[in-house]
């Protein structure tokens, strides 16, 4: 190979190269000089076992959440709000963000996925029933197995108070569907574990609804 | 023939409005908001009909009422404002019926939220009804305040709902302990009020109201210090009975669920034996037993199985557990991973992470499993288990580790490339102490993905080169090479123009080779050549005299 001395190294010359350089190449001047010590990059912290204390994470900035389910959203296959049960102080606009969100990142997931996404640091919990969706975002430690049988629940529960459940039951009495979900859910959390339980409670009510009528 | 119905439904529609009529049914607002074609259309009858019910309010209309709340609800559930409507829900609280009641505790807490001052003004409603001798309204009362209460709301209502955690009647007491857990995340201080009441209700039967209460415990402990060793000295063994009981429950029907007696309430006793059992060896030691018997009981053919077993491993891994129940919670995750389940393989690898703080070894055991995972078909299983690698490398596996990882890249989703660019890079820095392998990986993330390495990573890799003279005929080579290859890389061409022109003069005359390399025939024209073609795709970002440059660095090869 053509051999060639070696420049003599002078401080001068690395200096006067690096400003013409740094001249040309602004974006390469920041936070490159070469004299400076190796940057460290902090490396993130492996995840210890989180504590339970929920109330303390402030997972990207969003306010710690209330409950174990911080909300309820049905949603259609054409992204169309059927039910939305907030358990967690969201604004209105807040709230159509999420639900843009949740249904672009939802309904564009193919069927043979598992049933998570996370979004935001937190986990949503979704699962498809014939054209609906139901989806419940919890917690980055709640149970989500868990979860996905509480919703099975809520599903089984409506079914049978509507008889064989369809997505136009739950639009033209939405309001009743309210009144089910709030004997399974109170702040987030589940309230009763049988269905025979909350389905004769939904009925007494219905019928003191009847009795006022007459 | 959907259409013809719409046609007739419609005509039927606008024959009954008239001026003088109360509007139209709640199913009629909702057909005709459905048979609009356009978001206008929508938009129109939306109007119509809020201002029909605005009419009705000031009004006064007392007929109607039922019906416009729930239209309300309706249209404010499509995304519409409603606050008009917002004093009507506080009238219909406020009458006496519990059908008014009924829709306007909905109306409640559909419309408002817990930042509005208007729910203020339903305080003395609540407190008449928490007292009300009709338990359904009670019921009401207790579940509006438990989903929407604000603090002041739970410091002025809360000796109500605590003589309500007294009552007879089950459907009240568990809608008490629940709306207690909101009283308490609002304002902890009063948690110790709460605790004697939760304690003594774990003697109770009624499923719902046990599992209410033991979430209710869970939460005390959270709240306060005083609650949770109260609850640790008062609650255990209650707590153990109520899991054998139900663990050892033969059939029945109205708890069944995948052949599991009330699976929801196995998940919430295990997870309050988990916060009794952090850090208190005793408490730990109680709970041993059962732990082992759900641990092996405890049939994982259904999902609901799988939800127990996964809580009891995080139980087990999250108090003083003996290394037998440890190791029969390793067992469960092993099985879970390579279940054919997605759910359960997400589910595992969150466990595994966990796992790494207990008993390191047994994770890695499984590191090849975790690695396929990061190329899962499912993004959730991908992110999972490239954040669980991340945290298995040590130095013994680290070079291997990243070659896979560095292989996936190539070939991996754009929506991942990220996630795992960033990663690749942290993990690479954190064992840069090797250095020629560290710009290796470096030299190929950059040429890959070097879109996404962020600006602070690649500038640490200038600064490394310049504080490496052995190495900087290497990396200058090396880049020039990745150059030549492939320049589409904005952060690549970066670096590679940075180091050719600082040391252009290596790359011409091949000064300080390695033993591993080979040489490379580049001239002074080439080098030159090769950064205008690089500066002139960039020009947008580089201004400036390209020509001055090209001379600068032939001056810097002459030199």
């Amino acid at each position: 190979h053509p051999t060639r001395s070696r420049p003599p190294s002078t401080d001068a010359d690395p200096r006067r190269w690096h400003s013409r350089l740094s001249a040309i190449l602004p974006s390469l001047a920041t936070g490159c000089h070469p004299v400076r010590p190796r940057r460290q990059i902090r490396a993130a912290t492996p995840t210890r076992p989180r504590s339970s204390s929920r109330a303390s994470a402030d997972l990207r900035g969003r306010r710690p959440s209330l409950a174990m389910i911080n909300f309820v959203l049905l949603i259609s296959r054409q992204g169309k709000v059927r039910l939305t049960k907030w358990y967690s102080p969201y604004t209105q606009k807040e709230r159509t963000k999420v639900i843009r969100e949740l249904s672009g990142l939802i309904l564009t997931r193919g069927p043979k996925l598992c049933n998570f996404v996370e979004w935001r640091g937190y986990k949503v919990v979704y699962r498809r029933y014939a054209s609906l969706y139901f989806c419940m975002c919890i917690d980055a430690d709640d149970n989500e197995l868990e979860v996905l049988e509480i919703i099975h629940h809520f599903v089984e529960i409506l079914d049978r108070y509507f008889g064989s459940v369809c997505e136009l039951d739950l639009i033209f009495n939405f309001h009743k569907a309210y009144y089910v979900l709030d004997e399974i859910l109170i702040s987030g959390e589940l309230q009763e574990s049988s269905k025979k339980n909350v389905a004769r409670l939904i009925a007494a009510q219905d019928s003191l609804v009847e009795a006022a009528k007459e | 023939q959907d259409s013809v119905e719409r046609i007739v439904e419609d005509a039927a529609m606008d024959l009954s409005l008239n001026p003088f009529s109360s509007g139209t049914r709640l199913r009629d607002m909702i057909r005709a908001i459905r048979a609009s074609k356009t978001a206008a259309e929508e938009r129109a009858v939306v109007r119509r009909e809020c201002a029909a019910i605005r009419a009705a309010i000031s009004d006064n209309d007392q007929d109607y009422r039922h019906r416009n709340m729930a239209k309300l609800m309706f249209i404010h559930m499509l995304g519409y404002p409603t606050h008009f409507g917002q004093m009507e829900c506080l009238k219909l609280i406020a009458a006496s019926g519990f059908p008014e009641k009924r829709i306007g505790y909905l109306g409640l807490t559909l419309l408002l939220d817990e930042r509005q001052e208007v729910l203020m003004l339903v305080t003395n409603s609540l407190k008449q009804d928490l007292n009300h001798s009709n338990q359904f309204i009670v019921g009401l009362a207790l579940c509006a305040l438990g989903n929407i209460c604000s603090a002041e709301m739970a410091r002025d209502l809360a000796p109500e709902v605590e003589r309500l955690l007294q009552t007879r009647d089950p459907n009240t007491k568990k809608k008490a302990a629940l709306c207690s857990i909101r009283i308490v995340r609002k304002v902890p201080d009063l948690a110790e009020n709460f605790m004697g009441s939760a304690a003594s209700l774990l003697k109770e039967k009624h499923h719902g109201v046990l599992i209410s209460v033991v979430q209710l415990c869970t939460e005390l402990c959270k709240a306060s210090r005083e609650a949770l060793e109260y609850l640790r000295k008062h609650s255990v063994e209650g707590l153990v009975r109520i899991l054998r009981d139900v663990s050892n429950s033969s059939y029945a029907p109205e708890y069944d669920i995948a052949g599991i007696t009330d699976p929801f309430l196995h998940i919430r006793v295990l997870r309050l034996m988990r916060t009794l059992g952090q850090g208190d060896a005793d408490c730990s030691e109680h709970v041993n037993d059962i732990l082992a018997q759900v641990a092996t009981k405890t049939e994982s053919n259904k999902n609901a199985g799988n939800a127990i077993l996964y809580e009891c491993v995080e139980t087990i891994m999250g108090i003083e557990a003996t290394s037998g129940l440890r190791v029969l919670a390793i067992n469960i995750l092993g099985r879970f991973l390579s279940n054919r389940d997605n759910n359960i393989r997400y589910v595992a690898l969150n466990m595994l992470m966990k796992a790494m703080a207990v008993d390191t070894l047994a994770v890695q055991r499984h590191r090849v499993t975790i690695l396929e995972c990061v190329k899962d078909a499912d993004v959730s299983i991908r992110k999972r288990a490239l954040e669980l690698v991340y945290l298995l490398v040590n130095d013994t596996n680290v070079k291997p580790l990243t070659k896979e990882l560095v292989d996936y890249l190539e070939v991996s989703d754009d929506d991942f490339k990220e996630d795992l660019t960033a990663k690749i890079c942290s993990i690479v820095e954190k064992f840069s102490q090797d250095k020629l392998w560290y710009l290796d990986q470096m030299f190929k993330v950059l040429t890959l993905t070097g879109n996404f390495v962020k600006d602070d990573v690649w500038h640490a890799l200038i600064v490394l080169i310049s504080n490496a003279p052995e190495l900087q005929g290497y990396s200058v080579r090396s880049l020039y090479k990745a150059l030549q290859a492939s320049g589409t890389q904005e952060s690549l061409v970066r670096v590679a123009v940075w180091c050719i022109g600082e040391y252009g003069e290596m790359l011409v005359n091949n000064i300080s080779m390695l033993d591993v390399e080979e040489p490379i025939t580049v001239t002074e024209s080439d080098a030159v050549d090769a950064l205008e073609l690089a500066l002139k795709r960039y020009s947008v970002d580089f201004p400036g005299d390209v020509t001055k440059l090209s001379e600068d660095t032939s001056n810097c090869c002459a030199e």
